[in-house]
């Protein structure tokens, strides 16, 4: 493998990387002497590259390690991040981004056909938030509030202004308390039952029907994953009867009691996004995830971008894998959006969206040192800077 | 931190723990001797001999029913063995928002089965005061709330623990479909709770409305091509009209037992009769209409809650006034939120009154047959459901306790 | 003189003579229960002035002719029960000034309470008054009978104990304990103070600044008055504790002023405090609780009176405002369910209250020279069908369930459906019959 050769083009390069003005048609070769390609919840199956580089072309990753054509090389741009680890950036598979109030239609509770997407602002401060905490994709979830939110997006941050890169990918539904609204119908568990039901059955049996049971149909038929916010045994329930009464597999968001319910979960095909887990939970809920794993049932979190890593730690100290934990921040949520082709992997053909670390992002003592969106540098430092400041040597308390 | 049973009551149960589990994982047989058993619906047997198997009862007898060959024996010497309990009218833990659905008064296709949750805390201290089936309804702020289910007190799921979906369609006739329901002032409507009825007459006539459109529903032979099929909610009266489906009214005070009666002869439904404190006022009514009531909580002094401005004033005799006139009638712990386990309010019933074995049977075997379930709980007899409890002593005194609680054949209590 | 002179007389001597006894009563019963001794089979209690006599078997009595027979032979009897602690039948117990040790509950307590008539019902006849737990310093307590029109005629005892309370209604645990140490500790500097002030006195007598004939007149404060006396130990002092956070500062307290505790519910977690408890206390009246582990997230029941117990530590039970709670029989119940004996339990009811009101030698037993406080019942007293037929405080019938209005009410209903149905006969057919 190649060393970086300190040339005449490192203040070209800082001055380029610093301003990132986007470099037209300019590839970038990224080197580490780790680099995670994607995660596997089976060890063995980490697809991972030692003293290796990718090559970025137009923001995606356009070759990998020994795939990458001599003269690719030779024309990029380098960026050396030394014995850093570079592995795929996080996804935040469900996320308001502080934009609750936009995203659920308070007066009636059955909204199956509204966009998410037309209530997504490019600068939006909570996309600031994304990749400091090394998120580089999310989904755009509607509001708890409704029992049919809306239709999500999927987007990414960036270093001035997030994107949508698909606008209509899955659909949000809820059980959930905030669902249930003494104001208006449902104002019980028992009547969002009954409302899906119903609506899932004139969506599947009736004749002439609209956009918003139109929408039923695609989730039914398999063509939109659907996400439902469900935290207690009975709503999960009530969730999962759903699903096996009109054939799709849900995707829980929240999922606090799915311990209760493992074997259902596991037969219907679930998945769950679970909420960030913190120091503070019952050790019941800490090993919740390792229990979801060892029943084959695929999840991941959501919750605030700067838990994320926490939440992978705290969940391996109680009996998950750390691939899986891993995985959990990237694949899994990837797959469970149906965006495993562009994000959550650094195979050809995904965006680079990459963080690069100091060690392994589970350990938390781990040091972040960058953020890459689009194959631009979203947050942190370019390559020369964080050699500068990686030798801090700390002496104290003498 | 658990107490310390006495020694006998540790043997047995630790015992029956271990071996009815095995016993039921292996399909043997269980024979519990030397008690005093009291069946249900029959006079108590002394030295008596309870056999399970497979989680049915397989035999019962008297001291000359000796216990199978092979089969494992646990000695209930000093102990009684009783039916496990039936609570016909069970508040579970849910929260009330959950239970009832307010966004129409009228719900009489909701399923409060949507909305159990197997490990809430009612149905582990029901299990271990002896109960072993519970009816379950929606709640009471609906004129008609929707749908109840019959369930066992165990499990981890409640299609699991259900063993009669859709047993009844709750009525409730008072004050409390009509509270926090506003009246318009002022012209503005901003809430669907204007719509709701306000008073009693309001309530009342939300339930003719219902019933008169299933009436209807149900005499339409022929539809033209283009009507709209009845609501889910309109078939759900037409089974009640049809005795499909079993209506339970609650009502509390006189005025409200006297209008559920007559609501009941209008449409010619059969109702069950829940709740009931003034029923006393009404007992020749109730005694001439055949009505079967179930009397909720009758150890409490009031009824607690918004439930109290029905004015309903419970009297400690109205047990021994239902027995005397012949009224059918069960014991539940209902809607009060002071009521107390089961077996205690059977107990303060006698105290009041009632003889001990119609006490015991009103828990029991008066609660399957109202269920339409006798043929499986509700008694020991050959054939039925092993549900049943071993108690340290006659179950009336206040010092029993249930000991072992079992469901199926299954050990479903927690040792005390 | 004639008959019916000498009858009028005796008539009025009878009525003038305030009605706390008559001579000689004679109570016949199946069983006798005295709680400190063997129980009697077809026994006599003789009763004189009020007091108890003689108890024996009925073979070994012989009732004096002039005596008043209660006829009990196919009923149980015992001593009526003893509450040691118990803030109902006043017309308001809790003041919402922390700090009021100069109340007293005789200027509370409604003698038409029908808290009194429902003690009676339930057999209790000696009840310890106080105030209620909201309180800091609530003020003194007076031992009752629950019988009387007035409360003198009620007064067994009075300023028998100074009520105080570490119960937080408003402001932190933290809060509370401080502001009990400085309202004793205030009590404190002013006996101090009080006490300077005399000595001062005495030595300018001495010194003959002041006439020798003078005497010290000034008297302690009213209002501080029964504070000292709790001080000082001359009163005793009744803590409530509401749950184990508190307990270490009242065994604290309890050990510097000598005082009884009465102990709320929440006590699981104090079992190895409980241990250093070196007096009897009174349990609050619910005694049976459920906790939720917040692991589990599984209920548990505790029972804090079996707690006690296996702590070793005598224990009075107290009877609650209202529901199963204040019914004896159903608190003795649910002693002997969490494993007590039934003696334990009796016991909680009857000699340990009484010891902790310095009154065992009047009540608590049946016992010669023991005020002749009886309940006569249908049956076990740990039956739930038992009723208390007869009660009788110190020689006189005071309750009976058959003229008891509240139980008429409950159960008219029931008597009139149980009455054979006499056949109507219509008046009209009578005059066509001409009847």
């Amino acid at each position: 493998m190649q060393i970086l050769n300190q040339n005449r083009t490192t203040g070209a390069l800082l001055l380029t990387t610093l301003l990132a003005v986007p470099t037209a048609a300019q590839d970038v070769l990224v080197q580490a002497s780790k680099i995670i390609v994607a995660y596997s919840t089976e060890a063995p199956n980490n697809m991972v590259l030692k003293d290796s580089a990718l090559l970025i072309r137009n923001g995606k990753i356009a070759f990998v390690g020994a795939d990458i054509p001599a003269e690719a090389r030779r024309a990029a741009r380098v960026i050396d991040y030394g014995n850093a680890t570079i592995s795929p950036g996080f996804v935040l598979a469900a996320t308001t981004l502080g934009r609750d109030v936009d995203l659920g239609e308070g007066a009636i509770a059955f909204t199956p056909d509204l966009l998410t997407a037309d209530a997504f602002d490019p600068w939006l401060e909570q996309l600031d938030t994304l990749a400091p905490a090394g998120v580089t994709s999310f989904g755009l979830v509607p509001s708890a509030r409704n029992v049919a939110g809306g239709i999500g997006a999927v987007g990414k941050p960036g270093l001035e202004q997030g994107r949508l890169i698909a606008p209509e990918v899955f659909v949000g539904f809820s059980v959930s308390r905030s669902a249930r609204n003494q104001e208006r119908q449902p104002t019980s568990l028992m009547g969002a039952h009954q409302m899906l039901r119903e609506s899932f059955t004139e969506a599947r049996d009736g004749v002439k029907i609209g956009p918003d049971l139109a929408i039923l149909r695609q989730v039914m038929s398999g063509q939109r994953p659907a996400f439902f916010y469900a935290d207690t045994f009975a709503e999960i329930n009530a969730v999962l009867d759903i699903g096996a009464s009109f054939n799709f597999a849900p995707i829980i968001l929240g999922g606090g009691q799915s311990e209760r319910v493992i074997e259902k979960l596991a037969k219907r095909g679930a998945g769950i996004v679970l909420n960030t887990l913190s120091p503070m939970m019952r050790r019941a809920d800490l090993e919740l995830p390792a229990k979801l794993n060892k029943a084959g049932i695929p999840f991941c979190f959501a919750g605030r971008p700067d838990q994320l890593r926490l939440s992978a730690a705290l969940a391996v100290r109680n009996g998950l894998s750390r691939s899986t934990a891993s995985t959990a921040l990237t694949r899994t949520p990837a797959t469970m959006l149906g965006q495993q082709a562009n994000v959550g992997a650094l195979r050809t053909g995904c965006g680079a969206d990459f963080v690069v670390f100091q060690g392994d992002f589970i350990d938390l003592s781990a040091r972040h040192i960058a953020t890459w969106v689009d194959g631009k540098l979203a947050h942190g430092a370019s390559a020369k800077q964080a050699m500068k400041t990686r030798n801090t040597n700390l002496t104290g308390g003498r | 931190m658990t107490r310390l049973l006495p020694t006998s009551a540790l043997r047995t149960g630790a015992a029956l723990m271990a071996l009815t589990v095995f016993a039921s994982a292996q399909q043997a047989v269980t024979a519990y001797t030397n008690a005093t058993i009291l069946p249900g619906g029959k006079p108590a047997m002394s030295n008596a001999t309870l056999v399970v198997s497979g989680g049915k009862v397989i035999a019962l007898g008297g001291s000359a029913l000796k216990a199978p060959e092979g089969a494992i024996v646990i000695d209930c010497k000093g102990k009684t063995i009783t039916p496990g309990l039936i609570d016909a009218s069970f508040q579970s833990g849910t929260k009330s928002e959950d239970l009832n659905e307010q966004s129409d008064e009228v719900t009489p296709h909701l399923r409060v089965l949507d909305s159990i949750d197997p490990e809430d805390p009612r149905f582990q201290r029901a299990r271990n005061a002896g109960v072993t089936t519970v009816h379950v309804m929606p709640g009471t702020r609906n004129v008609i709330g929707g749908l109840g289910c019959v369930l066992k007190t165990h499990g981890t799921d409640p299609k699991e623990m259900v063993i009669k979906e859709d047993a009844s369609m709750r009525i409730v006739m008072g004050a409390e479909p009509s509270m926090s329901n506003r009246a318009i002032r002022g012209g503005r409507v901003n809430s669907m709770y204007y719509r709701r009825p306000t008073t009693r007459m309001g309530v009342i006539w939300a339930v003719r409305r219902a019933f008169y459109d299933a009436k209807e529903a149900l005499n339409k032979t022929q539809g033209a091509p283009g009507d709209a099929p009845p609501s889910p909610g309109t078939q759900i009266l037409t089974q009640v009209l049809q005795g499909k489906v079993t209506a339970v009214t609650t009502a509390r005070s006189e005025q409200d037992l006297r209008t559920a009666l007559r609501i009941a002869d209008e449409f010619g439904y059969q109702t069950i009769i829940d709740e009931a404190q003034d029923a006393y006022m009404v007992a020749d009514e109730l005694a001439g209409k055949k009505a079967v009531v179930m009397l909720g909580a009758p150890s409490a002094e009031a009824v607690a809650g918004s439930a109290r401005s029905d004015g309903a004033a419970p009297r400690a005799g109205t047990v021994a006034v239902l027995a005397a006139k012949g009224i059918t009638f069960v014991i539940t712990t209902g809607t009060n939120t002071a009521a107390l386990p089961l077996i205690n309010e059977a107990m303060f019933a006698v105290r009041n009154g009632l003889g001990p074995q119609q006490a015991l049977d009103a828990i029991t075997i008066e609660p399957a047959k109202l269920l339409g379930l006798s043929d499986r709980i509700g008694s020991l007899a050959p054939g039925k459901d092993a549900d049943f409890v071993i108690w340290s002593q006659n179950p009336l005194d206040p010092a029993a306790v249930a000991e072992s609680v079992l469901i199926n054949g299954q050990s479903v209590s927690q040792p005390r | 003189m004639n008959h019916s002179f000498l009858r009028i007389a005796i008539a009025c001597t009878a009525i003038a003579i305030p009605a706390i006894s008559q001579d000689l009563v004679a109570i016949k019963a199946k069983t006798i229960h005295t709680i400190t001794g063997p129980s009697i089979t077809d026994g006599v209690i003789l009763l004189q002035n009020g007091r108890i006599q003689k108890i024996a078997k009925a073979a070994d009595v012989e009732i004096p002719w002039s005596a008043t027979v209660i006829d009990a032979s196919d009923k149980v009897v015992m001593p009526t029960y003893v509450l040691a602690h118990s803030s109902g039948g006043m017309r308001g117990a809790n003041e919402s000034m922390q700090n009021v040790p100069w109340l007293s509950v005789a200027d509370a307590v409604d003698p038409a309470s029908t808290y009194f008539e429902g003690m009676l019902r339930n057999g209790v006849g000696t009840i310890h008054v106080l105030p209620g737990n909201n309180t800091l310093m609530a003020g003194s307590g007076m031992v009752l009978r629950p019988f009387g029109r007035t409360v003198e005629d009620m007064t067994v005892a009075d300023n028998t104990g100074m009520k105080l309370s570490l119960m937080t209604s408003n402001g932190s645990r933290l809060q509370k304990i401080r502001e009990m140490r400085r309202a004793i500790q205030s009590i404190r500097e002013y006996l101090a103070n009080y006490e300077r002030e005399k000595a001062e006195f005495e030595k300018e007598k001495a010194a003959g600044a002041i006439p020798a004939d003078k005497k010290w007149e000034k008297e302690i404060d009213r209002k501080q008055k029964a504070a000292v006396e709790l001080i000082e130990k001359k009163m005793k002092g009744w803590l409530y504790v509401p749950s184990f956070a508190e307990l270490d500062e009242a065994l604290r307290m309890s050990k510097e002023l000598d005082l009884n505790m009465v102990l709320g519910a929440n006590l699981d977690e104090a079992m190895p405090l409980l241990t250093k408890l070196k007096r009897p206390v009174v349990l609050d009246a619910t005694i049976e609780y459920f906790e939720t582990d917040p692991e589990t997230r599984k209920e548990e029941q505790h029972c804090s009176a079996r707690m006690l117990a296996d702590a070793g530590v005598p224990f009075a039970l107290s009877l609650g405002s209202a529901g199963p709670t204040s019914y004896p029989w159903w608190q003795l119940g649910t002693c002997m369910r969490n494993g007590l004996s039934r003696q334990q339990a009796l016991a909680a009811l009857t000699m340990v209250p009484a010891k902790m009101l310095g009154l065992d030698d009047q009540v608590g037993s049946l016992a010669v020279g023991k005020l002749g406080n009886i309940q006569i019942l249908s049956g076990d007293p740990t039956s739930a069908t038992t009723w208390v037929e007869t009660v009788v405080l110190e020689g006189e019938v005071v309750y009976e369930r058959k003229t008891d209005p509240r139980l008429q009410y409950l159960f008219e209903a029931a008597e009139k459906a149980a009455a054979p149905q006499t056949p109507k006969v219509d008046d009209n057919k009578k005059k066509d019959e001409g009847q």
